[in-house]
Formats: C-alpha cells, sequence, structure tokens
C-alpha cells in the first residue's frame, strides 16, 4: 500500500473507500496477521457498521473539547466543534472498520492489548511506526472477536463531510463518524441494531452505527468484556514465524514487524519505511508509558461519563413520546420546521433509535408468533368464549393482544380480513372475550409484545359461542301414556348442529328435578320420547354446535296419565271458531262466518264443519271425552291424517264417527265408517262421550261416561295413524277435554 | 239337592257339563247346561245365565251359540236351564211349541192346570241360582242374564222384577212387550187368566216404565230381517220408547246380519 493510495483518499467516498481501503491494508498476507475472515467483516454495511471483530470503542473524550483528542491526536482539524463531537460521541457505537495492524512482536502484543482495551492510543506512536493510514476508526459493537489488534488506526472523519486532512495516524484517537451516517433524517437508514442470528456469540444487541449515548456506556462494559476473548491468539505472532533463519534487526514501519534487512531489499517490503528495532522498541516503550498514564485519566473519565450516560437515559426515555410525537407530525409534513432552539435542532436527537438502542439493551428478542389453542369443549356460553394459546418457550412477554373477527356467511376470506378487528390486551396466556353474539363463530389470533417490539401474528382459530336456547312449543306437544312429541323451535338464526333433549322425572319424593335422561344427536326440530306412564316430566331442549350445547330451554310439563293432543287449527273448517285455550270450538252457523276468515287452505275441511286433532303417532291405547249439549248434532271420531277433505266424516273409508242428529220425533245415532250404519237406539242422549281407541286390538269404542255405558265399538284394524275429528252439524258449540286416564270400564268394549 | 252329571265335555280349557236333578219348584226333573272355564279352577267367576227361546231346550245354547270360548276368555260361568219344566204330562202341554213345553215363558202360572209345575220364574230367579251358588264356584255378586227371543223377554222381566239382583241384562230379540204379541196374549192367557192386570207384571215393556232402582245397562240386539220382528211378535220400540221415557239407558243394536255376538258388561 502505497501513501499515495492512503492520501487520495477522498472523504466524500469514505464508506466506499473505507470497504476497499481496510482491505488494502491487509499488509501482510502472511498467515495470523489477518484472517481473511476478519478482513472482510471488516465494514459490512453501509448502513450498519459492525466492526469486524465487534469491538466497541468509545471514545472517552465525550464532554471535553477537541483538546482532548489531541492528546492523542496531534493534527486534528481545528474546525470541530463541539456539535461535533457530539455526533462523533453518537456514533462512537457504529462499528467502522477498522485497521488492523498484523504484525507486531510480542511485547507490543499485550501492549497492544492493554490500549485497545482502553481505547487509548497514541497518535506518536503511529508517526513512528510511519503508519500512514488514514483510515477512519471505526468503532464497532463487539460482536465478534476483533482479530487482531494492537495499535489501531483510528481515522477520523468529520460528519459532515468535513475534508480529511490529516496526515498520517493524526485520526487515531479521535472519534470516527461513519460517513454513511448522516444527521438527522439518514439516521433512518440505519437498521436496529438486533444482533442476528449470524453473529457471533459473544455479541449480541449490541447496536452498531446509532448515535446514542446511552449505548455507548453499555458497550463499554461489553467492551470490556470483549477483551476477554481470545483474540490474541490471533495476534500475529506467526509474524515472526516467517523467519528465514536470518536475525531480524530491521523494522518495518509499514507493516510493523520485525523483517531482515533483506526483506526491505526484496519482497513485500520493499517499498516500506523502515528503523532499526531497537530503536522502534525505544520507542514503543515511552509510548507505552504514556498511554498507561492517558489509561488513568480514561478511566477516570469514563466513570464520569457512565454517570453522565445514566442522567441521559432518563431523559431520553421521558422524552420518547414527546419526541416520537414530533416525529409523526415532522413525518407527516417534512417542511414543518420546528421552534425549538438551534441547539436542539442541531442535536436532532432521534429517539426512535434511542427507543431501540434501549430496548435492544435488554437482550430481549421479539417475541415469536404465539400457538392459538383450538377452542376447547364446553368452555363457551351464548355470548362468550374462552380462548388460549400458549408462549413459544423461550419468548418474554410482556402482554399479548387478541384480535377477533366475527365470521360472516358468505364473505371470503379477504373480505373477512378487511374488517375491523377487535382487540383484547390480555396478560395471560388466556381470556374469556365477552359481549358476543350466540351461535357465531369467530376468528381470533394473537401478537405477542414485548419492549423490543411485536410478534407476528398466531395463526387464526376460529372460536363458535353456543347457540341461543330453543324455545318448545308448548301448544303443539303431545303425549300419551307411554310417549311424549316434543316440537320447538330453534331459537337462532342461524342453524344450529343438533339438539339435545333432557327429561326430568317429577317425583313427590324428592323436591329437586335431577335430569334423568338425555337424547342427544337430534337433527331436527322434533323428538318422541319413550317415557313411563303415570309419571310427570320436565322436558327440556338445547341446541349444540361446535361450541357446545346451549343452556336450557324453558321447560315445559308432560304427564303421562292419560293422552295429550291439541286440535290442529289448519284443518278447521272456515265456519269454526276455536277458543283461546284451543279444546273448544264453535260453529255459528254459515251465516256468520266472516269473509275474511275463509281460508282456502289446502288442509281444512271445506264441506263438513269439522276440525282434526293430532294425536301422538304412537301405537297403543288413548283415550279422550268430548262434551256436548243434548240437542248438539255433531260427528265425533276419528280419520287419517290424509282423509278427504271435502268429504264427510264418516262417509268415506278413512273415517269413523258416532253422529248424533235430531228428528222432531227422536234423537237418531249413527256410527258411520264408509256411509254405512248399524240402526242404534240411544235411550240416554250422552252429554260426555268418552272415545277410545285401541291400535293393537283394532277397536274404536264409544262410551257414555256418566253412565259408565258402552255404546258402539268398531272394530277395524287401522293401517296407518289416525287422528281425532269432530264436527259440527248445526250451531253447536263442542268441548274435548284429554290428558284423561281411561275409566275402568273402557276395557270391556 | 243332589245333582247328577249328565255329561262334560272339555272346551276351551273348561268343561261344558250338563246336570240333572229333582227341581222343586218344577216339581219335575230339570236339566240344565253349565260351563265352567278355566279359571273356574282357581277361583269363583261371575255367572250368566242365558235363557233360551221358544222350543228350546239345554242343549241349543250350548251347541249352537259357540259361546264357550268368550266365556273362557273372560272366565265366564254359563248356565243355561231348560225353558220349561219336562213330563209333567198336562194336558196340552204338547199341543202347540208356543205354549206349555218349551215355551214356559219364565212365568210363574196361577191358571190351575199349569200353576204346579210351571213356576219357571221362581225357578230361574230362586231356585237355580240357590243350586249354582251352592255346588259350583260362583261368585253370587256377580250374576248376569241374558237370553233370546223368549228368553229375552225373561231375561229383562228377570232384571227388571228384580232391581240390583243382576249386574247387566242383554237379550237378542226379546219379546219385549207379549201383552201386545199374539206369542204373549196366547201365553199369559193360559197361564195367567185372563185378568190382564196379572200380565203386566210379566211384560218387560210395562215394568220398565215403573221401575225404580239402581241403574240398568240393557243391550238388545234385534235382527233387523227378523221375520218374527216384521211379524209383530217382538216388539222392541215399544220397550225403547218406555224406556226413553224413563230414561233407563238401553243401547238397542238393529243388526243387519244376524251374528249372536256375546258382549257382556260386568261392573
Amino acid at each position: 500500500m502505497s501513501d499515495e493510495d492512503v492520501e487520495a483518499i477522498p472523504p466524500s467516498s469514505f464508506p466506499v473507500m473505507l470497504d476497499e481501503t481496510t482491505k488494502e491494508y491487509l499488509f501482510s498476507t502472511d498467515e495470523g496477521t489477518l484472517s481473511k475472515a476478519s478482513a472482510e467483516t471488516q465494514v459490512p454495511t453501509a448502513h450498519l457498521d459492525i466492526g469486524p471483530e465487534g469491538l466497541s470503542f468509545y471514545n472517552m473524550d465525550l464532554y471535553e473539547s477537541q483538546e482532548r483528542l489531541d492528546i492523542f491526536t496531534e493534527e486534528l482539524p481545528s474546525s470541530r466543534t463541539e456539535d461535533e463531537q457530539f455526533e462523533a460521541m453518537e456514533e462512537s457505537n457504529e462499528s467502522r472498520p477498522r485497521m488492523e495492524e498484523e504484525e507486531y512482536d510480542l511485547y507490543t502484543a499485550e501492549v497492544s492489548e492493554m490500549t485497545r482495551q482502553y481505547g487509548i492510543w497514541d497518535d506518536k506512536e503511529d508517526m513512528e511506526m510511519g503508519f500512514q493510514t488514514q483510515e477512519p476508526f471505526v468503532m464497532v459493537t463487539q460482536k465478534q472477536e476483533p482479530a487482531v489488534q494492537n495499535f489501531k488506526t483510528w481515522g477520523e472523519e468529520p460528519v459532515k463531510g468535513e475534508p480529511k486532512d490529516r496526515g498520517a495516524g493524526e485520526k487515531r484517537g479521535s472519534i470516527h463518524k461513519t460517513p454513511a451516517v448522516d444527521e438527522g433524517g439518514s439516521m433512518e437508514t440505519h437498521q436496529p441494531c438486533y444482533p442476528s442470528e449470524e453473529d457471533e456469540p459473544q455479541s449480541h444487541e449490541q447496536h452498531v452505527g446509532v448515535r446514542q449515548y446511552s449505548e455507548e456506556a453499555f458497550e463499554e462494559e461489553e467492551w470490556k468484556e470483549e477483551v476477554s476473548q481470545p483474540m490474541k491468539a490471533s495476534r500475529g505472532d506467526t509474524h515472526i514465524g516467517e523467519s528465514t533463519g536470518r536475525w531480524r534487526d530491521v523494522f518495518c514501519m509499514e507493516c510493523r514487524i520485525a523483517i531482515r534487512a533483506f526483506d526491505k531489499v526484496f519482497g513485500t517490503h520493499k517499498d516500506h519505511q523502515v528503523t532499526k528495532l531497537s530503536i522502534a522498541a525505544e520507542d514503543t516503550k515511552v509510548e507505552i508509558h504514556k498511554t498507561m498514564c492517558k489509561l488513568e485519566e480514561q478511566i477516570a473519565q469514563m466513570e464520569n461519563f457512565a454517570s453522565h450516560l445514566e442522567e441521559i437515559f432518563i431523559t431520553v426515555e421521558v422524552a420518547v413520546p414527546t419526541v416520537e410525537r414530533t416525529e409523526e407530525y415532522t413525518a407527516s409534513d417534512p417542511d414543518l420546521k420546528l421552534s425549538a432552539s438551534l441547539e436542539f435542532e442541531n442535536d436532532a436527537i432521534d429517539f426512535s433509535d434511542v427507543r431501540q438502542m434501549m430496548d435492544s439493551i435488554n437482550i430481549v428478542p421479539a417475541p415469536s408468533a404465539p400457538v392459538i389453542n383450538p377452542q376447547t369443549p364446553n368452555s363457551a356460553t351464548s355470548t362468550s368464549v374462552r380462548v388460549c394459546w400458549s408462549l413459544f418457550s423461550d419468548d418474554t412477554v410482556e402482554y399479548y393482544e387478541l384480535y377477533y373477527n366475527p365470521v360472516l356467511e358468505g364473505t371470503t376470506a379477504e373480505e373477512n380480513e378487511e374488517q375491523d378487528a377487535s382487540m383484547v390486551k390480555v396478560k395471560e396466556t388466556y381470556c374469556t372475550v365477552l359481549n358476543l353474539v350466540p351461535n357465531t363463530q369467530y376468528e381470533f389470533w394473537v401478537t405477542a409484545l414485548n419492549t423490543t417490539g411485536i410478534s407476528p401474528a398466531s395463526e387464526r382459530a376460529v372460536y363458535m359461542t353456543v347457540p341461543s336456547p330453543p324455545v318448545i312449543k308448548k301448544k303443539v306437544c303431545r303425549s300419551c301414556l307411554s310417549a311424549a312429541l316434543i316440537r320447538w323451535e330453534s331459537g337462532n338464526t342461524n342453524p344450529v348442529d343438533t339438539y339435545t333433549v333432557e327429561l326430568c322425572e317429577i317425583s313427590r319424593e324428592r323436591s329437586e328435578t335431577a335430569v334423568t335422561e338425555s337424547i342427544v344427536g337430534i337433527p331436527t326440530y322434533e323428538s318422541i320420547i319413550q317415557l313411563l306412564s303415570g309419571q310427570s316430566y320436565l322436558i327440556y331442549v338445547r341446541a349444540v354446535n361446535i361450541g357446545g350445547p346451549s343452556e336450557r330451554s324453558d321447560s315445559v310439563i308432560i304427564y303421562t296419565t292419560g293422552t295429550l293432543f291439541h286440535l290442529n287449527e289448519e284443518t278447521a273448517h272456515s265456519s269454526l271458531a276455536i277458543s283461546e285455550d284451543g279444546f273448544t270450538f264453535m260453529f255459528y252457523g254459515d251465516e256468520y262466518t266472516e269473509l275474511n276468515d275463509i281460508t282456502f287452505s289446502d288442509n281444512a275441511f271445506s264441506r263438513c264443519v269439522a276440525i282434526m286433532g293430532e294425536l301422538i303417532p304412537i301405537r297403543g291405547k288413548h283415550y279422550w271425552e268430548l262434551e256436548v249439549e243434548e240437542q248438539t248434532e255433531y260427528r265425533i271420531g276419528v280419520a287419517y291424517e290424509d282423509t278427504q277433505r271435502n268429504g264427510y266424516l264418516g262417509a268415506n273409508n278413512t273415517s269413523w264417527c258416532m253422529r248424533h242428529v235430531t228428528t222432531p220425533s227422536r234423537h237418531k245415532y249413527e256410527f258411520l265408517h264408509n256411509g254405512s250404519t248399524p240402526d242404534i237406539r240411544i235411550t240416554m242422549h250422552p252429554k260426555r262421550i268418552g272415545v277410545s281407541l285401541d291400535y293393537e286390538t283394532g277397536k274404536l269404542a264409544f262410551f257414555n261416561t256418566e253412565l259408565s255405558q258402552h255404546i258402539y265399538t268398531y272394530k277395524c284394524h287401522f293401517l296407518h295413524y289416525v287422528h281425532p275429528c269432530f264436527a259440527l252439524e248445526k250451531p253447536g258449540a263442542l268441548t274435548v277435554h284429554n290428558g284423561i286416564e281411561a275409566p275402568e270400564y273402557i276395557t270391556f268394549s | 239337592m243332589a245333582l247328577t252329571l249328565v255329561s262334560s265335555n272339555k272346551c276351551f280349557d273348561g268343561f261344558q257339563k250338563v246336570f240333572e236333578h229333582d227341581s222343586t219348584e218344577l216339581k219335575c226333573k230339570m236339566r240344565f247346561g253349565i260351563y265352567l272355564p278355566p279359571k273356574a279352577e282357581g277361583g269363583k267367576c261371575p255367572v250368566l245365565y242365558w235363557l233360551s227361546g221358544l222350543t228350546c231346550t239345554e242343549q241349543n245354547f250350548i251347541t249352537k251359540a259357540g259361546s264357550q270360548q268368550e266365556a273362557a276368555e273372560h272366565g265366564i260361568i254359563i248356565v243355561s236351564p231348560d225353558t220349561s219344566p219336562r213330563g209333567c204330562n198336562i194336558e196340552g202341554e204338547d199341543e202347540s211349541w208356543d205354549f206349555g213345553t218349551g215355551a214356559g215363558f219364565y212365568v210363574n202360572a196361577t191358571e190351575d192346570q199349569w200353576k204346579v209345575n210351571y213356576r219357571m220364574y221362581s225357578y230361574i230367579t230362586e231356585e237355580l241360582p240357590h243350586l249354582i251358588n251352592s255346588n259350583f264356584p260362583a261368585d253370587s255378586e256377580r250374576m248376569s242374564i241374558s237370553g233370546h227371543s223368549m228368553g229375552g223377554h225373561g231375561a229383562l222381566i228377570c232384571a227388571l222384577k228384580n232391581p240390583g239382583k243382576y249386574k247387566s241384562v242383554s237379550a237378542f230379540a226379546p219379546i219385549c212387550n207379549p201383552m201386545q204379541c199374539p206369542w204373549g196374549q196366547k201365553a199369559f192367557s193360559g197361564y195367567l187368566g185372563s185378568d190382564k192386570s196379572k200380565w203386566e207384571s210379566y211384560d218387560a215393556t210395562v215394568l220398565v216404565s215403573a221401575y225404580s232402582g239402581p241403574q240398568l245397562d240393557i243391550l238388545i240386539d234385534q235382527g233387523r230381517d227378523d221375520q218374527f220382528l216384521a211379524a209383530g211378535q217382538l216388539l222392541p220400540d215399544n220397550f225403547i220408547a218406555a224406556c226413553t221415557e224413563k230414561k233407563i239407558p238401553v243401547v238397542f243394536r238393529l243388526q243387519q246380519v244376524c251374528i249372536l255376538i256375546l258382549s257382556l258388561v260386568f261392573v
């Protein structure tokens, strides 16, 4: 490397040059001088000035003027201002390519170690050594082992690009600023100094390249740590190895090794300046002594500095939010002129970087994405779900942010993402999210946060609230001695998966009613449940989806003491009026039928003024009673579900009925099926008629209940289930009584 | 008195037996049929007295009615007595089929020639029940009576004249109003004389009008095409009218096809 090369370095192109020149400064190609690896790492990139070996150097002259520097640098440019000083300090953490002098003897090795340790160097030394480098000193954070150091060449480059007109070695001791780093805005180009995984183990979050006072303090410490690193091993002891056997009595100032005179003439050291070895040694000793003195002073300064740093740290910490806002504001309007003092402006402390630096002090990485758990069964209610997730093992997390969105039907995944998600801040790894809509799916994802930053979002998990409870349609439930048919409404706007029916036997012995039976997996809105006769039951229904079962519906009470059915108003002839309780119906006569009551429903009787009940479709015995007046003309009996609606009860083969009409002379009773009837005379006119239906024996019997008198029995094996039917032949009323226990005498019909 | 077993046949797991005995009321040997259902072996059973019609003996019902199966199923003893005293050597007893032998009309005769033997009313309502209750596992509290034609008439009057004695009464094509029909008039005038006031006590229609007693439950089946109905011998309408008037529950079934259906209602 020639002097020309060194001097020719234009300041403006410093960073680039830095790369090249530092490489050029690998003077010796001998082994052990500069390992290739360390050479390459000298200047990472412009933005991140991590030095080759991770050593961070702090210029101890943090508060003093340039004069301080002059101790070390005799030819400092006088134009250096205090501001620059500060800037310099800010950048002190930036890594710089370090000039590495590989070659030196053992004695100097130790000295170099110490000086390096304390950041002390002697410009004189440089000069004496004839070290011509003007390479800027690169402050590196300690990342890797500094390859070899001893006399580093500290170049100094004013941040503002002041001309670098120093002689060889003058830069040493001064603070180098990374040329790539501009004031203010350019700081943003610095990457956060998170150590990447590729960094050496010892190095960590030493942020390099950011001007921060606080960091310096920390890095200082680490820098000390670094000292212990076995750098020495790589020191150029091997230089000696290159001896050719002859005594070396010449000291090459450029390479800083002892060489043979012979080598001076021939070989790599041809153009280097040399001096006598003994002289060189003496000079070195003096230098070392001086260095040690300075070292002591430096220590005192350091302590001073550290305490100052703390103050600044606290100040900065407090000011960060303010500056953040300012920064945002500034960012939005770049032309904004701050009214702050010039000094402040000049300082232009970039607090985002400060914060980053501070955060990085914790040496805590941002967390990895948490793992969100699938929904646990029975952990949800109709308005809440309990979401759980887990931490990624080694992470430190301050809190979590749980996001959620309802999953809307008919929207795509992208549309879902565009919705504004709700968010909950949670410290634990679980959260019960409230105020949700029943029977709805929600997408949940969670991010973890610590002081360093925010993790990527976890996978999205879908949780579902349980449905609202169904509503039992009590009016249309039917029952008999051995079973009940329960019908309900979903109670939810969207479909649910299944329904569960729960039974409680009501017993006088036990005051509390415990669920005695559950029927699950019901896919439709009704269910036939087998029951014991002569009991009372409370029946509930729940709706079930993947989130679990809903709360119980309101209950319906079922008595299995008799057959209970309701009248199907859909089948009623338009002239029939039905009472509130649904069990009495009246025929006022055709002339009283209001026009708007005439419904041309397919299911209604159109000619016979009739109505059909809905009997539970269970084979077995059923019994009900009817109440009439003596003069009521009626047809009462049963019919198949699909009996002709335009026919008359008993006139076809799908219905059976007892008919009563009155003539002026007498009462006439008929038992009609398929249009024919036996001739039956009854002397007592029943006012309460018991009807007994027995599928097993194929019998339909009629009784005068007041007399316990059997009137008539049809014998017919019903092909299908039948329903009770009632009709009025002339204006009158008829009341149905059911749920009654059948009297004994009907067994003998 | 001593019962002599005349015949015994296993029938539907029970026994159809015929006994003979010396009747104190009728002063002659009388036979009756009795069906004992399987249940009778284990306990007392209700008894149905079946009164046959004109020209019948104790055999007609046993052989023709086919009642044993139902009786066995329901556990009922059926007693079928003869329709009149036999072998009394009364002059004119065999002259006509509807008077005298086989036509006792279930009355206690008052006319001289007949009054010694022809006491069928007492036989049926007194002697025979005693006999049955003493010799057979019969539940004396549960008796019913039924009959056909003349027997129907007999059943009706026995029930009406003995309120509460019979649990139910039913009849097939009974002579409901004997005073108004040829059969009745012939028989009553022969057995009871010409005093019609005496006839009234054996006429169901008249009796029912004056009936007062526990509720009856009367079932009458009548073949629609019964020639005797057309001939005015049976006159059920009169009876029904009287019952309707008196609010006596009667179910009268006019059957298209004459099928004997044994429907028994025990309360």
